[in-house]
């Protein structure tokens, strides 16, 4: 036990902002999530989980909307990752321009979602967008698509958009991981054969873990979290079929029904929960390793 | 040489910081006064005796409303009245599609602009806008008397008008198309569904895409189903009333899924063409005055906007007739449109109501009509209205039988509209059904009436 160098009555200011505007809002959400709160009516009345069992039968579209937010969460994780570390290692090589190319990569991360959203839905357009302009003008005309309007297309969209302005997010963190390992790990392997290959899967990995455990976590959060890119490209069309958790509260809103956007929230709130003390554990487990 | 600019770093930031302060202080000092001079004072620029000018003051009043819903005219207008008032309207205009999630969440959170604006409509001011918290009771206003009664109903909500309404009543939404690609293929203006089906095979045959739906912008296309309000009346008596009372559900209406069957069919042979999904409204004057499409759902105005925003195109090309669907030989009207409240929570109320005297003097509306290629009357006797021979003539044909469309008709509907564009969008990507869609109209209408306590539902 470490004595005390300041008394506690220090954090108390800090405390009282922690508690009402964190604290108490939380707990009231989690508390309204169980009433009927709505546009309609000034009083909310205790309805116990009426909410939730909207949310969970099957008559309702939620489950999509979480199982949407569940891919997306998982495939960004591995495509940011990978393709973050992929382009991290190229940027630690020694190439030409190094530091132009580190921020020409990066640069997307600093752009506004909503900006990203209305250049990326002039370049999705069908008919006069870049993408598809380029495939006719290279003669691969059969490969256009309806990028955001098709069923079997919009969230693959949305995703690549998402991984194109998130990666080079991750890339920066990863490069910071890959810059501390130490250079003689690689001689001595060198020393001793090593192929690349063995030298990626036996130092850089290894060695490359905790920063990886975060960029996966901020990638668990940031995923789990998503509105701002389905909102902005598609708004959950066409149709539902890109609807997530967060635009479906948002429209729960706004037809006010406000108990089960709040409900809603305390589902993801509870996924949120485990899956980040899962994490934590995870790192902290790290930590007493070093 | 660190430290140094270190330093200067500092100081320059927290002089930018004080000086940000400064500003804000000083911005609070200069309004405070103006905000309390409440005393008004006659001013020349203003006809009307009741509502006397303030003298010149500066007051910004904030105007949140949907795309579309403001016309260049009106910002026009806007200017005259800060020029002669000193009140200062900034607009805030919102993408269509978000219009109403906006405006929900600002009321909720608190921060409501001072004028708002709204589709009116006897059933949706209480459940949508809770006009009786949110906005100012108008009734006793001058030009609550002059403007059209039709419109007033539908502003009125337990007998108070809350709500001014400018806007054309010949807007009705109804098929333009474009003669010359008709006169090329020998088509004749459709007088059945069957003959449109007819006219739209053999126009995409032709290689033109025969309709344009831009969905994307998430309202249009659920105009299809409820404008026929005037044709359900006309098929089955009676069924509105059924619906209001909640003696009968969209679910079992066959005249209902009729529509939207005949809705869906168009967009399974594949008449909307490829892109309607990504279609958007304000590209509809570039895409009819290119010829690549045949027709599309627009107001009696369309022509003219062609003309005006496309050079070398003429409003003369384009003819006019009633939605086809079920048949439809009437004119759908609807005396609900968008409207202008004043927010309850506004602290300048009393210049708002100036404002709107202001934009209902005669002479202003005149302008305001004169001024705005889309309308062609205005729901203010003494205006005078600017039909040419081929508006003339389709309400000639077409206008002897008219009636309300249901999103004003039926309670509990508009709210949803919205909502009822994703289910036909899902429709239309083979997601939903057409009696999948009325079921979920049916639900939303269930849950609306229930929260609000409304008998019939129970």
């Amino acid at each position: 036990m470490t004595k005390r160098m300041y008394p506690f009555y220090f954090i108390a200011i800090a405390l009282v902002f922690y508690l009402v505007f964190a604290v108490i809002p939380s707990l009231m959400g989690i508390f309204l999530s169980f009433t009927d709160w709505n546009s309609y009516s000034r009083v909310t009345h205790f309805i116990g989980f009426d909410n939730f069992a909207t949310i969970f039968s099957s008559d309702e579209n939620y489950l999509h909307g979480i199982k949407n937010t569940i891919v997306f969460t998982i495939s960004t994780i591995i495509l940011k990752t990978v393709i973050g570390l992929f382009l991290a290692e190229l940027v630690n090589k020694k190439i030409k321009f190094k530091n132009l190319h580190r921020v020409l990569i990066f640069m997307p991360a600093i752009i506004p979602m909503l900006v990203v959203g209305i250049i990326f839905k002039s370049i999705f357009n069908p008919e006069y967008g870049l993408i598809n302009e380029a495939l006719r003008t290279i003669g691969l005309g059969q490969w256009t698509q309806q990028w955001l309007t098709d069923v079997q297309w919009a969230f693959k969209s949305i995703i690549a958009v998402d991984v194109w302005k998130g990666t080079g997010y991750i890339m920066v963190i990863l490069l910071a991981g890959l810059q501390s390992i130490s250079h003689s790990y690689y001689e001595a392997a060198e020393i001793d054969g090593a192929t690349a290959m063995m030298k990626f899967r036996f130092i850089t990995l290894p060695l490359l873990l905790p920063a990886l455990t975060v960029t996966t976590v901020l990638n668990l959060l940031y995923g789990l979290k998503i509105f701002d890119t389905v909102y902005v490209l598609t708004n959950g069309g066409p149709g539902y079929t890109t609807d997530v958790v967060y635009t479906q509260v948002f429209s729960q809103f706004s037809l006010g029904s406000y108990g089960v956007g709040t409900a809603l929230i305390t589902v993801l709130f509870v996924i949120m929960t485990i899956l980040g003390y899962v994490a934590i554990r995870l790192m902290s487990r790290e930590e007493y390793n070093g | 040489m660190k430290k140094i600019a270190s330093t200067l770093l500092v100081l320059g930031l927290v002089s930018g910081i004080l000086g940000a302060c400064g500003t804000n202080g000083n911005n609070e000092n200069s309004n405070s006064p103006s905000d309390s001079s409440a005393n008004p004072t006659n001013e020349s620029g203003t006809s009307s005796n009741e509502n006397s000018a303030p003298a010149k003051k500066d007051v910004t009043l904030s105007y949140l409303a949907s795309q579309d819903w403001i016309k260049d005219s009106e910002m026009k207008l806007a200017e005259k009245f800060e020029e002669q008032t000193g009140v200062h309207i900034d607009y805030q205009i919102v993408p269509s599609d978000q219009y109403s999630n906006v405006l929900k969440a600002k009321m909720a959170a608190g921060e409501a602009p001072d004028i708002f604006g709204g589709q009116s409509g006897k059933f949706d001011l209480g459940p949508l806008y809770d006009v009786e918290n949110n906005a100012v009771d108008l009734t006793n206003e001058e030009w609550v008397k002059r403007e059209d009664p039709l419109y007033i109903e539908q502003a009125t909500w337990n007998s108070k008008v809350y709500a001014l309404t400018i806007w054309d009543p010949s807007s009705s939404w109804i098929m333009v198309y474009n003669k010359k690609i008709f006169a090329d293929l020998g088509l004749n203006v459709p007088h059945s569904y069957a003959e449109f089906l007819a006219a739209c095979e053999k126009i995409k045959a032709s290689g033109v895409t025969p309709i344009y739906e831009p969905v994307s912008d998430g309202w249009h296309h659920v105009l299809w189903f409820p404008e026929l309000g005037v044709r359900y009346q006309e098929q089955d008596p009676g069924l509105a009333d059924k619906l209001i009372k909640n003696q009968e559900k969209f679910e079992d209406a066959a005249v209902l899924e009729q529509s939207l069957t005949q809705f869906n069919e168009l967009t399974q042979k594949g008449y909307f063409g490829e892109n309607a999904l990504s279609n958007t409204y304000v590209d509809t004057e570039k895409n009819m005055a290119a010829g690549k499409y045949a027709m599309t759902l627009y107001t009696i105005g369309l022509p003219a906007q062609i003309e005006s925003a496309v050079p070398g195109s003429h409003a003369s090309d384009y003819g006019f007739f009633p939605i086809p669907l079920n048949d439809n030989q009437d004119l759908n009207v609807n005396p609900a449109a968008p409207s202008k409240f004043i927010s309850s929570t506004s602290k300048h109320i009393e210049e708002a109501k100036q404002y709107f005297a202001f934009l209902a003097q005669p002479e202003n509306m005149q302008y305001y009509l004169d001024n705005e290629p889309k309308f062609t009357a205005l729901n203010f006797p003494g205006v005078k209205a600017k039909f040419n021979a081929d508006q003339q003539e389709f309400f000639d044909t077409y206008g002897k039988k008219t009636g309300t469309v249901y999103q004003t008709a039926i309670n509990y509907f508009n709210p949803q509209w919205t909502d009822i564009g994703k289910d036909m969008s899902a429709m239309m990507v083979k997601q939903l059904t057409p009696k999948d869609v009325l079921k979920n109209i049916d639900k939303r209408r269930e849950q609306q009436a229930k929260t609000a306590k409304d008998a019939n539902w129970k």
